[in-house]
């Protein structure tokens, strides 16, 4: 029988988890809400972040850059390939089904390229180590709420751009129905340049804080992730950032205590089972978020 | 001379229970799309065989009502009972099997399908369509599959469309497709037969063609709900008219004595 | 080069088995099962575990569960009958009406749970290490073969198996079930409004391409004698996909010529070729290569990527006249 200390205790494990998770989460649903494509190379940016901190750590740049090249390089490769490949399929009328498999395709293509320059090896990497705190029956290290905070910063930040912008109000509504927006002077290539951009840069971003958190770094880094992140996207619903942060806790906490009760291999696949639980039982789910689009915004 | 118009009357006439059920009886029916009520507590009852005409102005909640009793729209509230059968939450291929068809505002025909096909494929009770008769076939399943086939050839007879036999419905016209539709419900055995727009884009001669297709299936003992927009239609081939407008029954009677109906006027001006 | 060629030959034999139980589920019923590979997956750890006897003594280096040790043919059915079992449960997400691309990731995902499920639980199948050792079929009855002669066996007998199945699904691609499956793919709705169930269609679909995804496993494993984790990754779910779609969905002998152009000539000729760069950079490589591959299959394939070829129904409605004379004076004459 698990104690209701150590139960309590993978709750604050849950939190820190969905931190993670709720990063990454936010830029697959932005994304994914703008163009309606269900990018499964989101997984490889994570790896290409994380390998990019990686290559810049061992050169010992110094901490700021280990952290700002994540992004960057997020960002970079995954506007690269939303301008060539996404574009290319999309400008001959593509529907969202071909896009994930054009996706898919690009994400051995990635993954496979990070696996031979890496050799297949897993790599380890040094971050400088803080103090843990106790509160309660939680246990907290520095970094892991250094990870909470910065979650609320990058929600607090997309909400405030998502709401208080002109850009950011284009955005939304490019969201909703993009033939009107369209229609209303939206302007369209600036906010799919920044929508690539921006969930690049929260993919490399989420890959780092995930290696960091997992101190181990191999070409399947992103993969593994990419279940929590994507369930948490779709469970929140596509191009809402609340939605994602709400999802995100609530697999993360399932996750851990799942992991604390039954062992960590079953702990995504809990997850998995809250996703495949409420797209069964909710019908208004199955047709997906009401209007079922079939064309993707590149 | 048995044509598959005779399969309606295979009803038990004798039984005097089954000459007093009703063949459709909705009772106020509700159907929910998302926060909008397409129909606010609809009724509507068919005792004998007869055509009744759906009429009203767009977003009137025609369709949504043929949807709540096709099976394609959940039922949010009242009740759907089709000969006895209480049919308000089961799937619409329970009701298929009760005899409940219908038609769809876009002609649903399987593209890549022959018209043949088309009809095979609709022999509900069909022995074919079970995967384990199509490992270990048996008698019975092939005397059932020749039986479907002749009521498929003999369908095609009737409706006249035997030339168009092998012809891939993607290359059919619209009034070929609703021909191929209709056929389609024949060969389930319908008690009730839902179209849902038939006519649009029709050519003239073949609605005609439609309208007399109609006639014959309420004579062989079937009731048919046909929504139109055409009032000449309705106006020629239905016994009844059923008149709604912003998801409510406005009027249920005769084509002349619904027309003269000052509110029914109103409901289509506003 | 004996070995070669027979070896060549199982791995053909078992890659179009899994093309075709994928090509059944994703072109006639049009389920994106992205998570195929699991399902050859668990034949051949079924396979295996009924056969290795207990995890302990000669086999106590290596953990898992069941430990029987049952004789030819049983595991091959066990196998069959597992990837069936699997398929029942997966396979609720089949039956769901979701968008396409969704219900293509749900099963991408449960691809990758399951991996990381079966390497982290030791006990279940000895992780990712996997299973060594499983004794191969008729070894003791069949012990005077040499080597060669053995594998030549093998090989002859997965043809047999190869064959025995493309004979079923042809039967069954000719049936009236097959039809109302076509039909649910154009119009679900109006398959469902003339009565049938399409939910239940697609399930059982499902489940016979588990159950010879299954038995495809079953016979690799009973061949290669291991199975682990790196051996059925996510990716591998596409090189078989790229095999069917490049020959041409839904044509049985299509799907054939393309695994036999992607599995045999790509995959496994180049894996005799002499090693460069380092041990596995081929593998990488070709991954790679299979990624560009795809997106050059889904740029030259015209529109409607599941192109069908049309089936003659000519065939049966037409032979009908000749056994079959109406009634004179039924129906207007043809139009």
């Amino acid at each position: 029988m698990v104690s209701g200390s150590i139960v309590l205790q993978s709750i604050g494990f849950g939190v820190v988890t969905a931190a993670i998770v709720a990063i990454g989460a936010m830029g697959f649903t932005l994304q994914f809400g703008v163009t309606n494509i269900l990018n499964i190379s989101y997984g490889n940016i994570l790896t290409v972040g994380a390998f990019a901190s990686l290559i810049v750590e061992n050169n010992h740049l110094g901490l700021a850059p280990t952290i700002i090249v994540a992004p960057i390089a997020g960002a970079v490769v995954t506007f690269v390939l939303a301008r060539t490949v996404f574009a290319l399929f999309a400008r001959r009328q593509a529907g969202t089904f071909e896009l994930i498999m054009v996706s898919l395709a690009s994400s051995l293509i990635i993954q496979y390229s990070i696996d031979a320059a890496a050799q297949g090896q897993t790599f380890s990497f040094t971050f400088p180590a803080g103090k843990t705190l106790h509160t309660g029956p939680f246990v907290f290290t520095t970094e892991s709420l250094a990870l909470i905070g910065l979650a609320i910063v990058v929600y607090a930040l997309l909400m405030a751009a998502l709401h208080l912008t002109r850009i950011g109000k284009a955005l939304r509504a490019l969201s909703v129905d993009p033939k009107l927006a369209r229609a209303c002077g939206v302007p369209m290539r600036r906010i799919l340049n920044l929508t690539w951009l921006v969930s690049g840069a929260l993919a490399g971003l989420a890959g780092l804080i995930y290696v960091s958190n997992d101190l181990t770094v191999s070409a399947n880094a992103g993969l593994d992730f990419l279940v929590l992140v994507v369930a948490a996207a779709l469970l929140g619903g596509a191009g809402s950032p609340t939605g994602a942060v709400i999802a995100a806790l609530v697999v993360g906490i399932t996750t851990e205590v799942v992991a604390a009760i039954g062992g960590s291999y079953y702990s995504q696949a809990a997850g998995l089972g809250i996703l495949a639980v409420v797209l069964i039982a909710r019908p208004s789910s199955r047709t997906i978020f009401g209007a079922t689009r079939d064309e993707v915004t590149v | 001379m048995s044509t598959v118009f005779d399969r309606g009357q295979e009803q038990p006439k004798g039984d005097a229970a089954a000459a007093e059920r009703t063949l459709l009886d909705v009772l106020d029916v509700r159907v929910r799309y998302g926060g909008v009520e397409a129909v606010s507590g609809a009724s509507l009852q068919i005792l004998a065989p007869q055509i009744v005409g759906l009429i009203g102005p767009n977003g009137a909640g025609k369709s949504s009502l043929l949807a709540a009793i096709g099976g394609q729209a959940p039922v949010a509230g009242g009740t759907v009972v089709v000969d006895g059968h209480e049919v308000t939450k089961q799937p619409a291929y329970k009701r298929a099997r009760l005899g409940i068809v219908r038609t769809f505002q876009t002609a649903s025909v399987f593209e890549r399908l022959t018209v043949f096909e088309n009809l095979m494929v609709a022999g509900v009770g069909h022995p074919g369509a079970s995967l384990t008769r199509a490992f270990f076939p048996s008698a019975a399943l092939g005397a059932a599959a020749e039986t479907a086939r002749v009521e498929a050839l003999r369908v095609l007879e009737e409706l006249d469309i035997t030339g168009m036999r092998d012809t891939y419905c993607s290359d059919l016209s619209g009034g070929q497709r609703r021909l191929v539709e209709i056929g389609r419900c024949l060969m389930c055995s319908p008690r009730l037969l839902l179209l849902d727009e038939p006519m649009v884009g029709v050519a003239p001669h073949l609605v005609r063609r439609i309208g007399e297709t109609c006639l014959r299936i309420r004579d062989s003992g079937v009731a048919i709900v046909i929504v139109e927009h055409a009032l000449e239609v309705i106006e020629e081939f239905c016994d009844r008219v059923v008149v709604m407008a912003f998801g409510e029954v406005l009027d249920d009677g005769s084509y002349e004595d619904v027309m003269k109906n000052g509110s029914v006027r109103d409901a289509y001006l506003a | 080069m004996s070995y070669y060629l027979s070896t060549i030959v199982v791995y053909f034999g078992v890659d179009v088995l899994a093309a075709w139980a994928l090509n059944i589920q994703f072109g006639w019923a049009g389920v994106p099962n992205f998570a195929f590979i699991i399902f050859q997956a668990i034949g051949a750890y079924a396979a295996a575990v009924v056969s290795l006897g207990p995890d302990s003594g000669a086999n106590s280096f290596q953990r898992y569960i069941v430990g029987a040790n049952l004789p030819f043919p049983l595991p091959l059915l066990v196998a069959g009958v597992a990837g069936g079992a699997l398929a029942l449960i997966v396979g609720v997400i089949a039956t769901l009406r979701l968008r396409r691309d969704y219900q293509a990731a749900v099963f991408l995902l449960i691809a990758l749970i399951a991996s990381q499920v079966v390497s982290g639980d030791v006990g279940l199948f000895n992780g990712s290490n996997g299973l060594a050792a499983v004794p191969q079929p008729l070894a003791g009855a069949l012990s005077s073969l040499s080597l060669g002669q053995y594998q030549w066996a093998y090989a002859g007998f997965t043809t047999v198996v190869t064959v025995a199945v493309l004979l079923v699904i042809r039967r069954i691609g000719r049936s009236g079930w097959q039809r109302a499956l076509r039909a649910s793919r154009d119009d679900e709705a109006a398959a469902g409004a003339l009565g049938l169930n399409v939910a239940a269609m697609r399930m059982q679909v499902f489940v016979v391409g588990g159950v010879i995804a299954g038995l495809s496993g079953g016979l690799l494993v009973g061949f290669i004698t291991a199975w682990s984790p790196g051996g059925w990754g996510y990716a591998e779910t596409f090189a078989i996909l790229t095999g069917v779609i490049l020959g041409g969905v839904s044509n049985d002998w299509g799907v054939l010529l393309g695994t036999f152009l992607v599995q045999i000539v790509f995959i496994e000729v180049p894996s005799f070729l002499p090693e460069f760069g380092y041990p596995g950079l081929i593998d990488k490589l070709e991954w790679i290569v299979i990624g560009f591959m795809w997106l050059a299959v889904l740029i030259l394939r015209p529109r409607g990527i599941i192109p069908e070829r049309r089936y003659r129904a000519k065939l049966e409605s037409g032979a009908e006249d000749a056994r079959y004379k109406l009634p004179a004076g039924v129906g207007v004459g043809g139009s």
